[in-house]
């Protein structure tokens, strides 16, 4: 079984996010980090891998973070990584999609995994747009999978309010893993130090038959800083003034204690 | 010419959920002409439920189409859009437009903005949505002749059911053989032994509490409050507490007289779980927490010093 997953260095939640005097996102005082929901698809795909035979890829389109992220992917037990160098905000999701497809579509993968969403922009939109690229079947939101037989798998979708269905998808497929599948491995010294010697293809879009980049259908207008709410009533002082205000405040203005 | 702005009605038993009202008044925010598109199993009302809130209904009948699949859903409603050619579909950014969205724009050629938390029409749709952790807002603009759009739960006020529109059926587009994806089975929520939705105190920690072991100092609170604990989804992720006490969308609802937020940072899928308590106090050591929108009291500090100093304040 031969597995792809997709990986994406998103901003760290640390970062100080500005916007600068033309309302554009300060990019140089980002970090950046894999998407948390991505280290769950590679850790889904490696036991995969380890009950039913096969190999697993990781692959990437970015720049800065991006080829750290494919070096977790290798060390805790990918074999090999693709690393699209390309400017991932010069693209709307559809955009990401089509460039991650044609270096994908050779591999004949059986399975691709992503992450539901990406922690910065959640767009929610690549994996399952990754997979019509491909031709391939998607399901969202996946929190287990069972091993595949004749061609499908069963895999358990999550929905609201703690409600859950199972769906047979054929295969090849598309799946979109969600937080808590799994428990994602850390990567051994032994890991990482066997991650250095695998194999990291580079590739351009032009590599890949874009002389030029895919048009957006998603037109980036511009950003600005969310509408003010009515704050918090916020309590000022040492952890036993703040706390001996709470109490009162609970007891003598609300009555909720 | 007039804008025709669709959107697809979410249901499951034969109920209409409530959000498709919330969609119709996204839809009707930036259309001329609200139409809401029923895909159902034959002899079902969900078409005459949706009907009050759309000026027509195009339904479309199929024993396939429920349990919802994404595959075949997805060819009932781009037969449809490519007949009828709407300016923009919306669906909820729930798991059904999660799972449809991006199928429908791929097939349509068109543009998706998800999650949008506004909409207008601005030479095409224009939508907003919430970047960063919500530490910012994104505009963006559909290019493509039909747009598609997921619009968060809640950030648009459903509309009154008004004079029901009329309900079109329509020949169904479908080759149920060509789906690749199949129904097996529903498993509802499980309850747990305490019932969390109805206590008056709510105290939830996050992953700010850091480990499972000083996840206890929320227990603690919860004791002596005489509250009952519950949790945000990492939590549960990592396996500190039950997946019952999960508090969100994903989870459960509560509405508790009193819900302490410790070590949560107040992402949409938490907060839509617990926003409508009574009290809300939040304790958190980032005071850029987006938790403290929502919150009515909030205390900006380590919570691992400001939970002891609570604990002694209400033994005295
Ligand atoms: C489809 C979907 C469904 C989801 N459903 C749910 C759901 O039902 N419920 C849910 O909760 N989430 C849900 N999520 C996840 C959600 O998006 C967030 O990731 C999650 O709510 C974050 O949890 P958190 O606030 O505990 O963690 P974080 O966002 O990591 O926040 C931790 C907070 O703790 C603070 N902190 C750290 N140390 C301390 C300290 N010593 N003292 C005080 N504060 C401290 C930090 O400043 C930070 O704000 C869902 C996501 C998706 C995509
Ligand atoms: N630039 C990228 N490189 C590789 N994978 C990506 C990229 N962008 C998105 N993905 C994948 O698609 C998932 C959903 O991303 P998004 O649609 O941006 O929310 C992520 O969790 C990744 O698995």
């Amino acid at each position: 079984m031969r597995i792809a997953v997709c990986m994406k260095a998103v901003v760290e939640p640390q970062s100080r996010i500005e916007l600068d005097g033309d309302g554009n996102l300060r990019r140089e005082q980002l970090r950046y980090e894999v998407n948390e929901y991505d280290l769950y698809a590679v850790e889904e795909a490696i036991r995969l891998v380890d009950s039913n035979d096969g190999e697993v890829t990781v692959i990437t389109l970015g720049t800065e973070g991006a080829v750290q992220g494919l070096r977790k992917g290798l060390a805790m037990g990918a074999a090999d990584a693709i690393h699209i160098d390309c400017d991932p905000y010069a693209l709307d999701p559809s955009g990401v999609a089509a460039l991650l497809a044609a270096a994908l579509r050779e591999g004949a993968y059986d399975l691709v995994l992503a992450g539901v969403e990406s922690d910065d922009l959640g767009g929610a939109q690549v994996g399952v747009l990754l997979a019509e690229e491909l031709g391939y079947a998607a399901t969202t939101l996946v929190v287990g999978t069972s091993a595949p037989s004749e061609g499908s798998m069963e895999v358990r979708r999550e929905l609201e309010a703690g409600e859950h269905s199972t769906v047979e998808i054929q295969l090849p497929a598309v799946l979109t893993i969600q937080s808590g599948i799994n428990e994602p491995r850390y990567p051994s010294l032994k890991g990482i130090m066997a991650a250095k010697r695998k194999e990291l293809v580079e590739k351009t879009p032009a590599d890949l038959g874009f002389a030029e980049l895919p048009l957006p259908r998603v037109a980036a207008l511009g950003l600005e800083l969310p509408p003010p709410r009515e704050l918090a009533r916020m309590l000022e002082g040492s952890a036993e003034e703040t706390a001996a205000e709470l109490v009162r405040i609970l007891r003598e203005e609300e009555r909720a204690l | 010419m007039s804008r025709s702005i669709w959107f697809v009605a979410e249901h499951q038993d034969g109920q209409l959920h409530r959000g498709a009202a919330e969609l119709a008044a996204a839809a009707r925010a930036v259309g001329d002409e609200t139409v809401a598109v029923v895909c159902s199993a034959p002899g079902g009302t969900v078409a005459q439920q949706v009907a009050p809130f759309a000026d027509r209904v195009l339904l479309v009948e199929d024993p396939s189409l429920e349990p919802y699949t994404a595959g075949i859903w997805a060819q009932a409603v781009v037969a449809l859009a490519k007949e009828h050619a709407p300016a923009a579909i919306l669906l909820p950014h729930a798991p059904l437009g999660r799972d449809l969205g991006p199928v429908l724009a791929a097939r349509l050629e068109a543009g998706l903005m998800t999650d949008c938390i506004a909409l207008e029409w601005d030479e095409g749709l224009v939508g907003k949505r919430s970047v960063l952790r919500r530490k910012l807002v994104a505009r963006e603009r559909v290019t493509t002749s039909i747009a598609v759009a997921t619009c968060q739960r809640a950030a648009f006020s459903a509309v009154a059911a008004g004079e029901p529109g009329t309900v079109e059926t329509v020949e169904p587009s479908i080759d149920a053989e060509a789906a690749r994806t199949r129904f097996v089975a529903m498993e509802r929520a499980e309850m747990g032994e305490e019932n969390i939705t109805e206590a008056d105190v709510v105290v939830a920690g996050g992953r700010g509490l850091g480990d499972a072991e000083k996840f206890g100092v929320v227990q603690d609170l919860a004791a002596a409050l005489g509250g009952v604990m519950g949790a945000s989804r990492p939590v549960v992720d990592q396996g500190w507490v039950a997946h019952d006490r999960q508090i969100g969308s994903s989870g459960i609802t509560v509405r508790p007289k009193l819900y302490f937020a410790l070590g949560i940072s107040g992402a949409v899928q938490h907060v839509v779980g617990m926003r409508e308590s009574d009290v809300i106090v939040a304790i958190n050591k980032d005071p850029q927490a987006p938790i403290f929108e929502y919150a009515h009291y909030g205390i900006a500090d380590d919570l691992f010093k400001v939970v002891p100093a609570l604990l002694a304040e209400l033994e005295s």
